[in-house]
């Protein structure tokens, strides 16, 4: 799984997109396919029960399960129901661009994702590991320390290379023209608020990136194995 | 590469400032790192909130 990556991507997918994209839909959709299954992946407790699955990787990414959520499929069937049946054509396609990019970038790790679902294949470049099952800590650790965490600071570097896409004037010229719902807000809310809430994510992002790696190998000193399909110091999950 | 103007800076740095913050509450409570939503109120709060009660008390 990734990180940082789901929150940074969109800023250069809006960027660079010929289409007329929003930007909401297009987060909304970098951040679905994870949604309705990472807190089960690593487990709640709700008073003295605790809800987890029995099989983290399976239930994320395999079927059955819910790794239907990571495939192309799952992105076509929430755009057209943004298009057809929420009237809205431009946030069904946002939409798609979003889930289809955390789809993609999610077969970086060792499980990789059913991206023909129902054809339950697992698509995996294997770069990273996959260690969702060993608890949100543990998984921080090992993702912080291998290629994933590369990965997502190739989109902070590329973030700050293409500063000009977090200012004022092209939120102004090129995020808020390009989808009603911030016109709508506006009228509640100033501009300068709505701009704090289109760079959020971008800073969650970043801000997460530095801090669990602050936390990975200055506090707890877990070591750096940038090798393929690493750190190799964990148990990682495959298909 | 275009480089920021003076008020582009400044607004840079009050995010790194809060962004400093965050990561100092972060790494001493991971928790705080979890949540997309808990970082928008956060970061509201900090760059947009705070300075605009200042700026109407000041």
């Amino acid at each position: 799984m990734s990180w940082a990556a789901h929150d940074l991507e969109p800023y250069a997918i809006q960027k660079h997109s010929r289409l007329k994209i929003a930007f909401v839909p297009l987060l909304l959709g970098s951040y679905a396919p994870d949604l309705m299954s990472k807190w089960y992946v690593y487990g709640i407790h709700l008073g003295p029960w605790k809800l987890k699955a029995s099989d983290p990787a399976q239930f994320h990414r395999g079927w059955p399960g819910l790794g239907f959520t990571h495939s192309f499929l799952y992105g076509i069937v929430i755009c057209l129901i943004f298009w057809k049946v929420l009237g809205s054509k431009n946030w069904g396609v946002s939409f798609l661009i979003g889930q289809w990019a955390h789809a993609l970038t999610d077969t970086g790790d060792t499980v990789g994702t059913m991206l023909l679902f129902p054809w339950t294949h697992h698509f995996s470049i294997g770069a990273w590991a996959y260690a969702g099952q060993t608890g949100r800590n543990t998984d921080a650790a090992a993702y912080f320390s291998g290629l994933g965490s590369m990965w997502d600071l190739v989109w902070i570097v590329y973030g700050f290379y293409a500063w000009q896409v977090l200012t004022r004037s092209y939120f102004e010229q090129r995020v808020f023209t390009a989808d009603g719902l911030w016109p709508k807000l506006n009228r509640f809310v100033p501009i300068t608020a709505l701009l704090v809430f289109y760079r959020a994510a971008f800073f969650y992002g970043t801000s997460r990136w530095i801090a669990w790696t602050i936390w990975a190998h200055v506090v707890h000193h877990y070591p750096y194995d940038l090798s393929w399909g690493g750190p190799h110091w964990v148990h990682a999950a495959h298909s | 590469m275009k480089r920021p103007n003076r008020r582009q800076l400044a607004t840079l740095l009050g995010y790194a400032g809060a962004a400093a913050i965050y990561i100092t509450i972060g790494v001493l409570t991971t928790d705080f790192l979890l949540s997309v939503f808990v970082a928008a109120a956060f970061l509201f709060l900090m760059v947009w909130l705070v300075p605009m009660i200042v700026r109407r008390i000041v």
